[in-house]
């Protein structure tokens, strides 16, 4: 055992580096070792590291935001459930209930591993996947979408207890994957223990134990700094939201207030929870907000608990942001994508050089599922589709990313190819779907997916079909989303179509807004986008009349 | 006998190092580095070097290998040519969309990199191969070559094609290559089922287009540089060093550019594992920190790993590599404190202008200032004398940081230290813990001017209990060059399941790439005692999309190859992933071979004393502050040059040698061996 160093910033610094590093290499080793395509190829799965107490002390800024939601409530859940002397050193619990396990939906399946320190349980160290299974299922309520797991032990002290593991598989569709990305995720946790003994061997455990609460304080020290900039007032934005499986749009709507280092979100008269998976749960919630945040505040913030301490989240139980038991919460994302946008379209006096207009506003999942001829077995495709990112004070949007909440890879068709039934036909940018304005909006993106075996069952989650993204400060909206199926197949009704050899779906995804007024936009930029076909001509003349046949274009 | 020459070039100085093969000795020249025209320098300090050892002539040099970046800075500074591409229709925009990630997850402000090729630039033709190989639409030509002609009114120098599934089925591709030679017989054709026959269409897309972006620039200067070089007398073909540590002439380098990306830090690498080797250490780390950056890389049993690709700018790039990463921490990276008052180092550098406040431009404390104020560098001077070090700057640029931390100024710099010291140990991590290696079981090999400076305590960071600081650590890359072999790799993606079954079909795929590699060496003229292949095989579990390497052994494929391996498979996926699965489920991916032509290296002089003791080559004495000991230590300053094999010193002391500095700590203990390497042994943490 090292000599105990006295903890000052730098070995704070130091060791907060060590343990970025280990969620990092935790996140590594599961995409490495993982089978299922959102996985290995999407990386749709995240890992963190927690105090006793559960508070996050480093996750992996590889994965997505909205990971924190499943992430943050495992740990405080598993301890509410069972007596902390009765977990043992070897035990690996799995959860993933929204109401029971700190989960944020179904498929977020987590693994949380107690570690100890010669002989006291020091800390925790968890892994999320994605697992892209629970397909083609209903969301009336939360029991129609999927195996609802409490925090249970999945490894009772080093042995694993295959009769649950049974249950589990036994209730999804494409068991031998699930079973793989599990093993996957046991084997990121495992070496998280290893490489946290590591760390207290080399630093004393008492050391690295309070360095994590430093690093708590760092960062709650840092938000209240970058806060304390923002003017105080409050602030407030409403906007329209629409998915697939709702008949009517509803109104969204947040107030903020900023007051000295802290900050207050007022979620109040928002729409009581749906009979349909857009609800929000609250760990969804908050981790929405505390990436709304970060993003506008300081990107370069360490992501841990700290930051909570300056930040007040209030919303009624039971609306569609703060939903309760039985509430359906599969597609929590696309309304987590427009708070967001909420947060930034209201702080956009406040901070008007740190917001985007808003971006395509939804997290587009498409769900191919049925029989795999390749394999004889069921198989199940998720792939989430990027769209516009919103134009900035003084840069455009970007064109066709994950935006927000997310930032999953796409599947490379080479892979998708080879693994389903399916064939992609283009995966491209759309012209004219940026809104307008001296900054454009960044453009949506357009996947056309023909079927070729029988009865391919297609689910989509998206938003921004009816209503437009907003542009800010004179910028014009952005396209809207659309599906498009090929000519005789059934149409999409509340989300979903079954679909037969040879019939393709085109999913279209929203644009994004446009910042500032399209006249004050450079010339050369506009003859750019012409050149490039990113602005056709005829919209060109519409949005930048004064700019055409001027010397830049083409 | 002849002479045989390394060139490095790097962003300040170029190193020119000379091997006379007469006498055995190795000679080394600095000269300014010349970003214009990079060949200026070479020629400069070639014929500078030349007039050092007595007047010789460039007709005596036999063997001329050169590192550059000219590829890297290219890539960089957006500096490459007007390019086109060519894709299946339906996907010009990939390059665009990438993996569909946003460049930084939380900071709304970052951009994603500008495609080398613009959207007007990208041409679709209607054609498509399937997963199998199946031609699901046939290519038409006449598309292809209206396409091909509308890039060549747009003026493109260069065009890249990259179709789907190219890696199964490469005839479209071809076909298209023969249009673009036949249309526009002056333009670079980079083929994505030449430069990169892999899987995952971003990922060859990214690399075909880098290649042709790049390819001209790079063409152009290996051409400009062999003319000079043949003007100036050189009579040998030259040499460049590929970004996986080997050289190939530079005729054969301007075909794929996109190798050369790591040239320049390749070869520190390789001269650091044949050094190494020599002295009895297979197993380091090797740690190169220059001004701006740190680079560092792993070597096993003598071989420096390697891997198929990394990220330049957040562009992939994959061709056969040696495993570098790269951090920015070099002596120049400046310290400032956040807003959450933690002090922090980098990733910012003052560079080579202003650089360091003790340099007398700028203000900024850096790296150096840190290690200035503490005087484990000389606060007079460096380089022998010929820079003047202001340590009154220094202090007063990490006083300011100090007044704001309420620490000390010692304090602060040594947390600056410290800090960078972390973010180095951070970079080797991923090097090491991440694939699998544990640092404790490998000795730190520190260069580049910085390197041997902060090894010490990079090492008890780490845990390594051994530091080899080589002979000329400032030049350890143009030193590299006159160690490498000529070096060449294949690979082809086949997904075979690695069963007794299989056996011809394993044997197929690597018989084909011994065929490869047989036609290369005879291209090459390599002389047939001195031709190497080696071959490995990437495997994983059915299901799984990375693979993790194995080597195969020589010989035959049989049903005895196919056992080992599957065997040292799921022993490396054990060692990675704590687990391993039926035999069963084993399938090969990627086949690999590496040609290694071995080329007369520069000796490897073992030298006996030249007498005298340690004593002798102590110049001075300095209050050197150490924060093991927590007060100013009174340390020897050694001369370098003069401490002599056998000789062996305690810490704490400092050995100075003309462009770098060893910080020895107390209770360490280092000595001389008979290569002139300094062989630390640390107390282990």
């Amino acid at each position: 055992m090292a000599a105990q160093r006295e903890l000052d910033g730098v070995l704070v610094e130091v060791i907060g580096s060590a343990l970025a590093t280990i969620v990092e290499e935790m996140s590594g080793t599961l995409v490495r070792a993982a089978f299922s395509t959102n996985i290995k190829e999407r990386r749709d799965c995240t890992a963190g590291l927690f105090d006793t107490a559960g508070n996050g002390i480093a996750q992996d800024e590889g994965g997505s935001p909205l990971h924190l939601g499943s992430l943050m409530g495992i740990v405080g859940s598993i301890l509410e459930r069972f007596p902390v002397e009765e977990i043992r050193d070897g035990d690996v619990f799995i959860g993933n209930d929204p109401y029971n396990g700190g989960g944020s939906h179904l498929p977020d399946i987590v693994l949380a591993t107690p570690v100890f320190v010669a002989g006291e349980l020091t800390a925790w160290a968890a892994t999320l996947a994605h697992h892209a299974d629970f397909g083609d299922r209903g969301h009336a309520h939360i029991f129609q979408e999927g195996l609802r797991i409490p925090p249970v032990r999945l490894v009772r002290a080093g042995v694993q207890q295959e009769e649950l593991l049974s249950l589990i598989l036994l209730n999804c569709q494409v068991p031998d994957e699930r079973r793989a990305d599990l093993r996957a995720q046991e084997s990121a946790n495992r070496l998280a223990v290893l490489r946290y003994r590591e760390l207290c061997e080399r630093y004393g455990r008492d050391v690295v134990v309070r360095a994590g609460d430093a690093l708590l304080d760092y960062t709650e020290r840092r938000t209240r700094a970058a806060i304390g900039a923002i003017p105080d007032g409050s602030y407030h934005f409403t906007d329209l939201f629409d998915c697939p499986e709702l008949d009517v749009e509803r109104e969204l709507r947040v107030a903020v207030r900023v007051a000295g280092e802290e900050m207050f979100f007022d979620f109040a008269g928002n729409p009581p929870q749906v009979r349909a998976s857009v609800n929000v749960v609250w760990t969804a919630l908050y981790a929405t907000v505390y990436y709304s945040v970060k993003s506008l505040i300081d990107a370069d913030i360490v992501p841990n608990a700290g930051m909570y301490r300056a930040i007040h989240i209030d919303a009624p139980t039971g609306s569609i942001v703060n939903c309760r038991y039985p509430a359906a919460v599969n597609g929590r994302s696309e309304t987590c994508q427009r708070i967001v946008d909420l947060i930034h379209g209201a702080l956009a006096p406040a901070v008007p050089d740190r917001v985007t207009a808003a971006s395509n506003g939804a997290n587009t999942g498409v769900h191919f599922s049925g029989l795999n001829p390749l394999t004889g077995k069921e198989f199940v495709y998720l792939e989430t589709i990027g769209g516009g990112s919103g134009a900035r004070a003084t840069k455009d949007g970007l064109d066709g990313v994950q935006v927000h909440m997310t930032n999953t890879s796409n599947l490379p068709v080479e892979s998708l190819e080879t693994e389903y039934p399916l064939v992609i036909e283009a995966y491209e940018l759309i012209d004219d779907s940026g809104g307008a304005g001296e900054f454009r909006g960044g453009l949506g993106i357009r996947r056309t997916v023909r079927v070729e075996s029988d009865e391919v069952h297609f689910w989509v989650d998206t938003s921004r079909q009816t209503s437009h993204p907003w542009g800010l400060r004179g910028g014009t909206e952005g396209a809207t989303a659309k599906i498009v199926l090929s000519e005789g197949a059934r149409p999409v009704d509340h989300g979903y179509t079954v679909l037969r050899p040879g019939e393709s779906v085109t999913i279209e995804t929203a644009g994004a807004g446009g910042y500032g007024r399209p006249r004050d936009r450079a010339p050369e930029a506009v003859a750019r986008d012409l050149a490039e076909g990113k602005v056709t001509r005829r919209a060109a003349e519409r949005h930048y009349p004064g700019h055409l046949g001027c010397p830049g274009e083409r | 006998m002849s002479l045989r020459i390394g060139v490095d070039t790097g962003g300040t100085f170029t190193d020119v190092c000379a091997y006379d093969e007469a006498t055995g000795r190795i000679h080394v020249r600095k000269v300014s580095s010349t970003p214009d025209d990079p060949g200026r320098a070479i020629v400069r300090g070639l014929g500078e070097l030349l007039d050092q050892i007595g007047g010789r002539e460039m007709a005596e040099v036999g063997y001329f290998a050169h590192g550059t970046t000219v590829g890297t800075n290219a890539l960089l500074t957006g500096r490459g040519v007007r390019t086109g591409l060519i894709t299946t229709r339906g996907f010009r925009d990939l390059l665009e969309l990438g993996r569909g990630r946003r460049p930084d997850m939380y900071d709304a402000q970052a951009d994603k990199p500008a495609p080398f090729v613009p959207r007007d630039l990208r041409r679709e033709v209607t054609e498509r191969v399937r997963h199998d190989g199946r031609v699901e639409v046939p290519l038409d030509p006449d598309e292809v070559r209206e396409a091909v002609r509308a890039l060549k009114a747009q003026g493109v120098a260069s065009v890249a094609v990259c179709l789907l599934y190219s890696y199964v089925r490469p005839d479209h591709e071809r076909a298209i290559g023969e249009i673009i030679r036949d249309e526009m017989p002056e333009a670079h054709v980079s083929l994505s089922s030449e430069v990169l026959p892999e899987f995952r269409e971003f990922e060859r897309l990214s690399t075909v287009v880098t290649n042709a972006y790049i390819g001209p620039v790079v063409a152009d200067y290996l051409a400009r540089l062999r003319s000079t070089l043949a003007a100036s007398g050189l009579r040998c073909e030259p040499h460049v060093t590929q970004s996986n540590g080997g050289v190939i002439p530079f005729v054969t380098a301007e075909r794929l550019p996109v190798r050369l990306v790591l040239s320049g830090p390749s070869t520190g690498v390789v001269g650091a594992a044949a050094i190494c080797s020599a002295a009895g250490f297979g197993d380091i780390i090797t740690f190169d920190m220059g001004g701006t950056s740190s680079d560092v890389s792993l070597v096993q049993h003598g071989e420096p790993k390697v891997t198929a690709g990394l990220e330049i700018d957040g562009r992939p790039v994959r061709s056969p590599m040696l495993d570098i990463h790269t951090v920015g921490a070099g002596g120049g990276s400046i310290a400032w404190i956040d807003s959450g008052g933690h002090l922090r180092v980098g990733p910012a550098s003052a560079g080579a202008f202003p650089g360091p406040a003790c340099y007398g431009h700028g203000d900024e404390a850096t790296v150096t200032d840190a290690n200035v104020v503490l005087r484990v560098l000389n606060p007079e001077y460096l380089l022998n004398g010929q820079l003047k070090i202001d340590h009154a700057a220094s202090y007063r640029a990490v006083a300011r940081l100090a007044e704001r931390l309420g620490l000390s100024v010692p304090d602060t710099a040594q947390g600056i230290i410290d800090v960078v010291t972390a973010n180095m140990a951070r970079a080797i991590r991923v090097i090491s813990v991440h694939r699998g290696y544990d640092p404790r079981d490998y000795a730190l090999v520190p260069f580049g001017g910085a390197g041997p400076l902060h090894a010490a305590r990079l090492a008890a960071e780490l845990g390594c209990t051994t530091v080899v600081v080589p002979e000329t650590p400032g030049a350890q890359s143009a030193l590299g060059l006159l160690m490498t072999d000529v070096r060449s790799d294949f690979m082809r993606t086949r997904r075979v399941a690695v069963h007794q079954d299989t056996v011809d079909q394993l044997s197929e795929v690597l018989d084909e790439l011994t065929a490869s590699a047989t036609a290369w060496f005879d291209s090459e003229d390599v002389d047939p005692a001195r031709r190497g292949i080696t071959r490995g095989v990437d495997m994983r579990y059915r299901g799984q999309n990375y693979e993790l390497g194995v080597p195969l052994p020589d010989g035959p494929v049989t049903e005895d190859t196919v056992r080992r391996l599957r065997a040292d498979f799921q022993d490396a996926h054990d060692r990675v992933y704590g687990y391993r699965l039926a035999d069963e489920s084993i399938e090969a991916v990627t086949f690999r071979a590496q040609a290694v032509g071995a080329v007369s290296r520069a000796g490897i002089v073992r030298s006996a004393s030249r007498g005298g003791t340690p004593a002798d080559a102590v110049t001075a004495r300095r209050q050197v502050y150490l924060k093991e000991t927590g007060a100013p230590a009174d340390c020897p300053v050694y001369d370098r040059g003069r401490l002599e094999p056998g000789h062996r010193i305690t810490g704490p002391a400092v050995i100075e040698q003309m462009d770098s500095t060893t910080l020895l700590l107390p209770g360490d203990t280092c000595e001389v061996d008979d290569l002139r390497n300094l062989i630390i042994r640390t107390q282990g943490s």
